[in-house]
């Protein structure tokens, strides 16, 4: 069936005027107008619409859709629009949206009313065979009333495309022209402020190889306090955990930038940096762990057997609590004068141009060079202290060699658009592969102990407290088991990471390729 | 995709009225729904105002294919399509005498349409033959309408032998009481019989209406022209029956 063809009118006044001229030619008969709530839904990162997908409500129905196309993938009837995954009722929708959103809040990004005029052209029969629709979009909320777009459609009905085909072209005589699908998604977003697609934490910079190194660090830098600046205001509207997530992950990427920037920049400038911005860090270490322990509350109770399972609410009704105390905490702190006066002076860093003789010595490197060797050397320095971790080493050996993969993987991602796409890909697959068995069991080591201090603040005032310190303690066994199972899988996990292969491909990208390029 | 035949080896005894009633019913709740109409009378193709007339012959139908595809038309509902009935329709059961049982082609015709449709109706002819032991033997469920009257009963019957003989299983028959007249003693007496001796009788009865009679003027499910009517809440209970059945 052809698809449906949308005319964009300049106003809802014409409507009589069209019908009148329609009439001579075609039968039509008015049905009962329709007014309905239309809202659009993404996620904070526009997961959606990076994936042309489309997700709005009209009325109680949720619609899932893809861009410039009409075949509704996926529906649900609801009362309340869900926020977050686990809001949904099992459904095909909800499996959809899993993968793609996961633990990011749903926000409902405009509020419209749609109001439709539908006419049936029939034939002698009196058999509809074109519906005809006038629709006045308008926003509802702050701009209450302001009309956001007016349009004709044409719905072809199935075995009956002459006649949309016949009525598109007499539409077309009248003096329109076919408008695009999502006019009206992109006009509201517009009106409301938002810019789609607009924000992505994910580091996308565009470096050229002979690039001066100052400038290369100064456009890391300025893209990485864009993602800040573009979640620190978010994180007192609580929208969802990842606002916090992407604004810490930003600072560690500059921390961790900051250590290899010494050459290039002001050495003092850089050590005071560096020590402002770890503070800034550990601002919200309390609150992200209480995060990832409360995101992980079904996790958890999957780890026990189901007589036990309900019997770790407390602790997470416990945990809910100081994640409460935790946020206000955080809220007040980005909000104090040494946070601001932190963030404006690194700012006017970034932007005032430095005198060259204030610069590091490796300010005028190429950045090609630059970046080749840091990453060289990161990479020498793992594969040396992991062969030196045998069975029995201590944790702590562990856990270094955890933050030593974690400066290797931001070194890579920030250079990466001056290397072999494909090859750099297959590095990074090795070197996550290292880092998800170093994370995990740090992540282990740091909740066996988290829960064992917790198992000592709980209150203890209700006959439930026993069964759940029992459920607590079988908890801290499994993951107990875990951790040393996965401390187990080390061996593997790096040889895998340092075998030839791998080290052959570090060899040809971070040391042939640059003089290649510079050749 | 589920199937519903609504089939009786009896004329006039409401079949096309419930699977018009049904099919409007079931695009209710957002399903895509396709009506079949099998009948060479082409009644259903009638009650949705669209042209008897087939892009394919009733070999050609059988074999399904674009032809056939080409010929649904959109009713005037939403999710709602029909696949009209042709004329050609009165040579199918010789079509299906010519093929294998074996092959199982209404089975094969009807795979056609799953990616489509989530819910197709059939409106079937009223005879004991080759297309009815196929509907019977291939759709989900079939619905028999039953006037609650002598020679209805018998007919019903009647057919009931013919499955136990061409060993077709009678758990997905279900049966109702159609154009009931709750005044006459013959329609309760029997009724009453009917629910207590035979089994897979669905507790849900559709009255002797004008409003129903009238669908013939207005050329609309009565569930359309009259939602709120006793006929129209009628069909919407025996939908509801029939949903748990699906």
């Amino acid at each position: 069936m052809p698809p449906t063809i949308k005319f964009n009118l300049a106003n809802d006044e014409v409507e009589d005027q069209i019908c009148d001229q329609l009439t001579s030619r075609f039968q039509l008969r008015k049905n009962t107008p329709v007014t309905r709530r239309l809202r659009f839904y993404d996620t904070f990162d526009w997961r959606l619409f990076n994936r042309s997908h489309l997700l709005y409500s009209l009325d109680h129905i949720m619609n899932l859709r893809n861009m410039g196309e009409e075949l509704i993938l996926y529906h649900l009837s609801c009362k309340q629009p869900p926020q977050f995954i686990w809001d949904f009722p099992e459904s095909a929708l909800e499996q959809h949206l899993k993968p793609i959103i996961k633990m990011r809040r749903l926000i409902k990004l405009v509020d419209l009313t749609s109001h439709t005029v539908p006419y049936r052209v029939l034939n002698a029969d009196e058999k509809t065979v074109v519906w005809l629709s006038f629709e006045t979009v308008r926003s509802r909320g702050p701009k209450n009333g302001f009309t956001i777009g007016t349009q004709i459609w044409i719905r072809p009905v199935k075995g009956y495309d002459k006649h949309a085909a016949r009525m598109k072209k007499q539409i077309q005589r009248l003096g329109f022209m076919p408008s695009n699908h999502e006019d009206v998604y992109f006009q509201a977003l517009y009106e409301a402020g938002h810019d789609p697609g607009g924000y992505s934490a994910k580091l996308n910079l565009n470096l050229k190889p002979q690039m001066r190194a100052d400038e290369a660090s100064r456009s890391i830098f300025r893209f990485l306090l864009k993602v800040i600046k573009t979640n620190e205001p978010q994180i007192k509207h609580d929208i969802d955990t990842e606002v916090l997530h992407d604004y810490r992950v930003a600072i560690r990427r500059t921390r961790s930038a900051l250590v290899w920037d010494k050459k290039i920049f002001n050495r003092n400038l850089i050590a005071r940096f560096q020590k402002d911005l770890a503070f800034v860090g550990k601002l919200s270490n309390e609150l992200r762990d209480l995060d990832v322990y409360l995101l992980n509350q079904d996790k958890y109770k999957d780890m026990l057997a189901p007589v036990l399972r309900e019997d770790l609410n407390p602790l997470f009704d416990y945990l809910t609590k100081q994640r409460a105390a935790a946020f206000r905490k955080v809220v007040s702190s980005i909000q104090s004068v040494k946070y601001k006066n932190i963030m404006q002076s690194w700012e006017e860093f970034l932007t005032q141009t430095q005198p060259e003789e204030s610069q590091g010595p490796a300010a005028s490197y190429p950045v090609l060079q630059l970046a080749s060797k840091r990453i060289t050397k990161q990479y020498r320095d793992i594969v040396k202290s992991g062969r030196r971790i045998l069975e029995d080493s201590e944790d702590e050996k562990l856990h270094k060699l955890r933050i030593k993969c974690k400066k290797l993987r931001y070194l890579i991602q920030f250079f990466a658009n001056l290397y072999p796409q494909e090859k750099i890909n297959t590095l990074v697959k090795q070197l996550k592969k290292l880092q998800d068995m170093l994370g995990n069991f740090n992540d282990l080591c740091v909740q066996v102990d988290y829960l064992l201090d917790v198992s000592k603040k709980m209150p203890r005032n209700r006959s439930q407290s026993n069964r759940s310190l029992v459920a607590m303690g079988s908890l801290i066994g499994k993951l107990e088991t875990e951790r040393q199972l996965t401390k187990d899988s080390f061996a593997v996990t790096f040889a895998g990471f340092a075998a030839l292969p791998n080290q052959m491909l570090f060899q040809d990208l971070f040391v042939h390729y640059p003089k290649k390029v510079t050749s | 995709m589920k199937t519903i035949a609504v089939y009786s080896n009896k004329g006039g005894v409401g079949k096309t009225a419930t699977a018009v009633n049904l099919s409007y019913l079931s695009s209710l709740t957002g399903a895509q729904t396709l009506i079949c109409d099998l009948d060479p009378q082409s009644s259903a193709t009638f009650y949705f105002r669209v042209k008897p007339k087939l892009k394919s012959s009733s070999k050609g139908f059988l074999k399904g294919g674009q032809k056939v595809h080409k010929s649904i038309k959109g009713t005037d509902y939403e999710n709602l399509d029909l696949l009209p009935a042709d004329f050609s329709h009165r040579r199918l059961d010789i079509e299906f005498n010519r093929l294998n049982p074996a092959d199982n082609r209404l089975a094969i015709f009807l795979n056609s349409f799953r990616d489509e449709y989530d819910v197709l109706f059939l409106d079937c002819p009223a005879s004991i033959s080759s297309l009815a032991e196929n509907v019977l033997r291939t759709a989900d469920l079939t619905l028999i309408p039953l006037i609650p009257t002598t020679l209805s009963l018998r007919t019903y019957l009647q057919l009931m032998t013919f499955c136990k003989k061409k060993h077709i299983s009678r758990n997905r028959i279900y049966t109702f009481f159609s154009m009931v007249d709750r005044r006459k003693k013959l329609h309760n007496t029997l009724m009453s019989h009917v629910s207590s001796k035979i089994s897979g009788v669905l507790n849900c009865d559709i009255p002797y209406l004008s409003l129903i009679e009238q669908m013939g003027l207005y050329r609309e499910p009565v569930a359309a022209y009259a939602p709120g009517s006793v006929a129209s809440k009628a069909y919407q209970r025996l939908w509801q029956q029939l949903l748990k059945k699906i």
